[in-house]
């Protein structure tokens, strides 16, 4: 710990380091309680069908078997959802995919649990199910949500700019492919887990591994019926969300339980298998693209159409589609686009929020689309990108107007200057026998923020304790990305205060204040921005208290120093704990509301959306990998990778490498192994000997050099980067196969078996 | 509950194994216990081998090398013999899992296991190893290639264990090779494999070579047509893939989660490749 003020732009270690590597920090699965029951669900097996009858009497007289409820025991909606309210917390006439839950059962332990469940029998009368794109396409095919105005498609919506799809025959060139990319899931080592309890006053507390606590309480609130205020959620660190915990998990369904134990505490963990059947997951997509050009590269139309497989559920599926499309040009100015997109239903697992949001499929096509344009008109594949970069006043391919940091092309300009750019030749031309190296490059951006239509808002709370002590009260999850960190550093620099004086209170909707989501790359953007005016709140009062305990009528004439206030003009001190103690309750806590500012004239466009289009503030990258394939086996190996990224101004180098590190990694697997298999909706890869991510021994040392921007709205400079990054692997990774001479691959992962046959057909466009 | 046994010496094994003789004998369980967990296996009761000393280390034994059944993966790779004489095995045992598996598994499990996925088993097959098997009743040796009779399945008697594995050092051999193919650079379950044990005449003609494939057939599969293609042969590139033709049509790989049949097919006969000196 350092016993000097944290400064911004300096390394900063994680406070929650040391508690984290002892392994004493208690994530939400590390909670039990005394007289403990577990609570598990039954699910349906099946992936479409109409119930029949739920018979639990052999279950419910299994000794040790507390309750078996079935759909027509939830009280409320029985309903939750996000935008949407379509998901039942128990499923009472239908299931719409193998994960639905039909029963769940609360027992004395877990051996006694998985017997209860399996001896529940569920007789459905199984649907056609709806297992593909194509299927869901069909206007002849079996309704997942019969009210659903839109049929099997949750949302169809548009994006338009300039003239459009028409500008394509303005082109001097058009490239034309499709792209197909697998269904992806989080994989954190935390599966979904929670404890719930009901108090002697009637409230139920749940301690949830959740990115979304206040969100979690108004779900419970409206699918059983409670009061809002009748409902705590405790939100300890996560071992790992990346958005797979954005959204009820367990939430409701322990509730639930707890509504019937009599006051004990319940717990339900999900295993491996389970998390991957019924836990949310990145949408599988399939996206057609038509861009077009001038001879001399530059970007003149783009037409796509992008098919987004969201499962049996809305969760957040309308919402990443449109942040897909809203990417789906790049990072690049084209002036004409048409962009359409398709977010269907499907028997599959319920698709949601991921890490990059629907960004990291586009990124894949417009990126390979790049290249192949380049490849095509005989360009430099940097050079075509510099070309076309967005910079401040441009507007984007969603047809919003750049007014902010915009370091796309501070990225470019970073890798054209790296050694590893140009000395790629050299590099290829040592491919040893059998080997063949190629460099690949990608440019990616991602948005930061919720977006218009959905106010991304955090209240800040601060307090000084009686003993001159400060405590940040978070209202958003920390899932590992860091930002309790940021918000010790950024009160540290803010106060003038050590590391070692400020505490932190991690997400409790009764303790801290409604802060929004850990989600959208905006948590240190947004809390940090209430924060650090809290900040200057709490300075004001400090020294406003000091002035009349020091007689001195000028406040700047006053400085505030770690663990006192001075008057420089005197030497005379007043220690933070004499100060405090005059303090009263009121006057000890500072509360801040941050709200992020919106594109204030949006685009007549993408009218379909209701909220969370289109965005301000964006992240940009530049990804360089240099790989290796075995011509033997179609092996693909990363063999060194470099990340230019800007994300405003670096607060803590040593927590964005490691996201970027992390987020590289993430996007390493996905276009390289990850692949979640589902046949008749039922997972075939459901543990993690059969859905492969990637190990230390796969992935290489990661660059991550930051092309530092200063955001004018951001928390000392800041945007969010917890996202960008996963973006760039993939299309990087299959430029550079194409670069070492393999035929262009569309669909992800690169398997070798793939590579291989790419590398047999030899060099296309 | 189940049971569990650990014995400690033969009497005590033979004894258990009386008494339940429906228990599942193990050592290591890195495949038993998974299989467990996901209800493939039900085991009543488990009797487990690694506490007994006779099925424990490696020796030196003349011309052969032998390594007891209970012998973890770990255990082999810092053994001193092994290094110095069966460089082939200690290259797939590298492979291996992950060094919690290595710790945890051995080389009795790996074979009695039976996987045509098994890492160890290509070499042992090339090094033409011999199981040796007790029971009360006596002790038997029986070759590796006719103690595993298919997928998961061996000649284990009933009543009977696998107390060691016995391999010629190939005194001879001047190349060892073994190569793995699999979803990722560790943890990972076999694609296709290849072992290889070559003797090579300085002027760079095969005197003489033995290869085994895994994860392309039932079983650890063989390609005899070209072992003989490539006898007699210099090591070129030219000579390795008219040899490579052979060994894709002995092989009998299948489709699964992990890659096609026509890929296993087409790898088998490229590893031989690798086999191209630097």
């Amino acid at each position: 710990m350092t016993t000097r003020p944290p400064k911004i732009g300096r390394d900063f270690l994680r406070p929650d380091a040391p508690a984290k590597a002892a392994g004493v920090e208690k994530y939400a699965v590390d909670h039990y309680g005394e007289n403990l029951l577990w609570a598990g669900v039954r699910r349906a097996g099946v992936p479409h069908g109409l119930i029949r009858r739920v018979d639990a009497a052999a279950a419910r007289s299994l000794p040790g078997v507390r309750a078996v409820l079935t759909g027509g025991d939830v009280p409320g909606t029985n309903r939750q959802g996000i935008v949407h309210k379509d998901q039942p917390v128990l499923c009472d006439a239908k299931v719409r995919y193998a994960g639905d839950p039909v029963a769940l059962v609360l027992a004395a332990d877990r051996e006694t649990l998985r017997r209860a469940l399996a001896l529940i029998e569920v007789d459905i009368a199984p649907l056609p199910g709806v297992f593909t794109i194509d299927d869901a396409l069909n206007h002849d095919a079996p309704r997942l949500h019969e009210d659903h105005p839109g049929g099997n498609a949750l949302l169809q919506a548009t994006i338009e700019a300039g003239d459009g799809a028409k500008a394509l025959a303005e082109c001097d060139v058009v490239v034309t492919e499709t792209f197909t990319v697998p269904i992806q899931a989080h994989a954190f080592l935390e599966t979904e887990n929670g404890i719930a309890r009901r108090e002697e006053d009637g409230r139920i507390v749940i301690i949830v591994s959740t990115q979304a606590p206040f969100r979690d309480r108004w779900e419970v609130s409206h699918a059983l019926g409670l009061p809002m205020d009748g409902i705590r959620v405790i939100a300890p660190y996560l071992g790992g969300g990346f958005g797979g915990k954005d959204g009820a998990t367990v939430q409701c369904l322990l509730a639930l339980a707890a509504m019937h134990a009599d006051g004990r505490w319940v717990k339900m963990w999900w295993d491996r298998e389970e998390s991957f059947q019924a836990g949310y997951k990145r949408h599988a997509a399939r996206l057609h693209y038509h861009l077009g050009a001038k001879a001399d590269g530059t970007l003149h139309a783009l037409h796509c159409r992008v098919y987004y497989d969201t499962g049996a559920y809305a969760h957040l599926g309308g919402e990443v589609m449109a942040l897909g499309m809203e990417h789906a040009g790049g990072p690049y100015r084209i002036p004409h686009t048409r962009i359409e997109g398709w977010c269907l239903y499907t028997n599959n697992p319920v698709a949601g929020a991921m890490r990059g949001f629907g960004v990291m499929q586009v990124s894949f096509a417009f990126e390979s689309m790049m290249d192949i344009l380049a490849a095509r008109l005989r360009l430099d594949p940097l050079e075509i990108r510099r070309k076309n970069a967005l910079r401040v006043g441009d507007r984007n391919s969603a047809g919003v107007l750049m007014t902010s940091s915009t370091g796309i092309g501070a990225c470019l300009d970073a890798i054209a200057d790296h050694p590893l750019w140009k000395d790629r030749a050299v590099w290829k031309a040592a491919a040893g026998p059998n080997k063949r190296r190629g460099v690949g490059l990608a440019a990616v951006f991602n948005a930061m923020g919720y977006g218009r239509g959905l106010p991304d808002t955090a209240v800040a709370k601060l307090e000084i304790t009686p003993t001159g002590r400060f405590v940040v009260y978070s209202g958003v999850a920390d899932m590992g990305q860091g930002n309790a960190t940021a918000f010790v550093q950024i009160a540290g620099a803010a106060l003038n205060q050590e590391e070692g004086m400020i505490d932190l209170v991690q997400p409790d909707t009764d303790r801290t204040l409604p802060s929004g989501s850990a989600a959208a790359s905006r948590t240190t953007y947004t809390y940090g921005n209430a924060l650090i005016r809290a900040c200057q709140d709490m300075r004001r009062r400090i020294l406003g208290r000091a002035s009349m305990l020091l007689l001195v009528d000028r406040l700047e004439d006053l400085g505030l120093l770690p663990g006192r206030v001075r008057h420089p003009a005197t030497g005379r001190e007043i220690p933070l704990a004499m100060l405090a103690a005059t303090l009263t309750t009121p006057e000890r806590f500072c509360v801040y509301q941050y709200l992020m500012p919106v594109v204030p004239d949006p685009p007549a466009t993408g009218k379909a959306f209701k909220i969370g289009f289109p965005h301000l503030l964006f992240s940009y990258g530049c990804h360089l990998a240099l790989v290796e394939a075995d011509e033997l086996t179609g092996e693909t190996t990363v063999r060194d990778y470099l990340a230019v990224t800007e994300a405003g101004r670096i607060l803590n180098p040593q927590t964005s490498v490691q996201q970027v590190q992390g987020a590289i990694a993430q996007g390493i697997g996905y276009a390289l192994h990850e692949d979640l298999q589902v046949e008749g909706g039922i997972v075939q890869t459901d543990d993690l000997g059969k859905y492969i991510i990637p190990t230390a021994l796969d992935l290489p040392d990661i660059r991550a050099v930051f092309a530092q921007a200063y955001e004018e709205t951001g928390p000392f400079g800041m945007k969010g980067l917890g996202e960008v990054a996963s973006n760039g692997p993939l299309p990087a990774i299959a430029n550079a196969l194409a670069d070492a001479g393999a035929a262009r691959i569309f669909r992800s992962p690169l398997t070798p078996e793939r590579v291989l046959a790419s590398l047999q057909q030899g060099p296309g466009m | 509950m189940r049971k569990v046994f650990l014995p400690r010496d033969m009497a005590e094994l033979w004894s258990a194994m009386a008494d339940e003789p429906a228990a599942r004998v193990y050592a290591g369980g890195t495949d038993l216990l998974v299989a467990m967990r996901a209800g493939t296996v039900v085991a009543p009761a488990l009797i487990c081998l690694e506490r007994l000393a006779e099925l424990q280390g490696v020796r030196e034994e003349g011309e052969e090398i032998w390594l007891g059944a209970a012998t973890t993966h770990a255990a082999l790779l810092s053994n001193p013999l092994v290094g110095r004489h069966l460089p082939l095995l200690v290259q797939a045992l590298r492979t291996l899992g992950s060094p919690p598996i290595r710790n945890m598994g051995t080389i009795g499990g790996n074979i009695c296991t039976a996987s045509p996925a098994g890492d160890t088993l290509p070499p042992l097959y090339v090094l033409a190893a011999e199981v040796e098997l007790q029971s009360p009743g006596g002790r038997r040796r029986l070759p590796l290639r006719d103690f595993i009779a298919g997928p998961g399945q061996t000649r284990l008697e009933t009543g009977e264990i696998l107390t060691g594995v016995r391999v010629r050092k190939p005194v001879d051999a001047n190349c060892h090779r073994f190569e793995k193919i699999g979803q990722r650079q560790a943890l990972a379950c076999c694609i296709v494999s290849m072992a290889a044990l070559l003797t090579v005449t300085p002027a760079g003609v095969v005197a003489s070579i033995r290869l085994a494939w895994g994860s392309v057939g039932p079983t650890v599969m063989e390609a005899p047509a070209a072992e003989a293609a490539l006898t007699g042969s210099f090591m070129t590139r030219e000579n390795l893939h008219r040899a490579a033709v052979f060994v894709r049509q002995a092989v009998a790989p299948i489709d699964d989660i992990r890659a096609s049949a026509a890929y296993r097919r087409e790898v088998a006969g490229n590893l031989l490749l690798r086999l191209l000196p630097g």
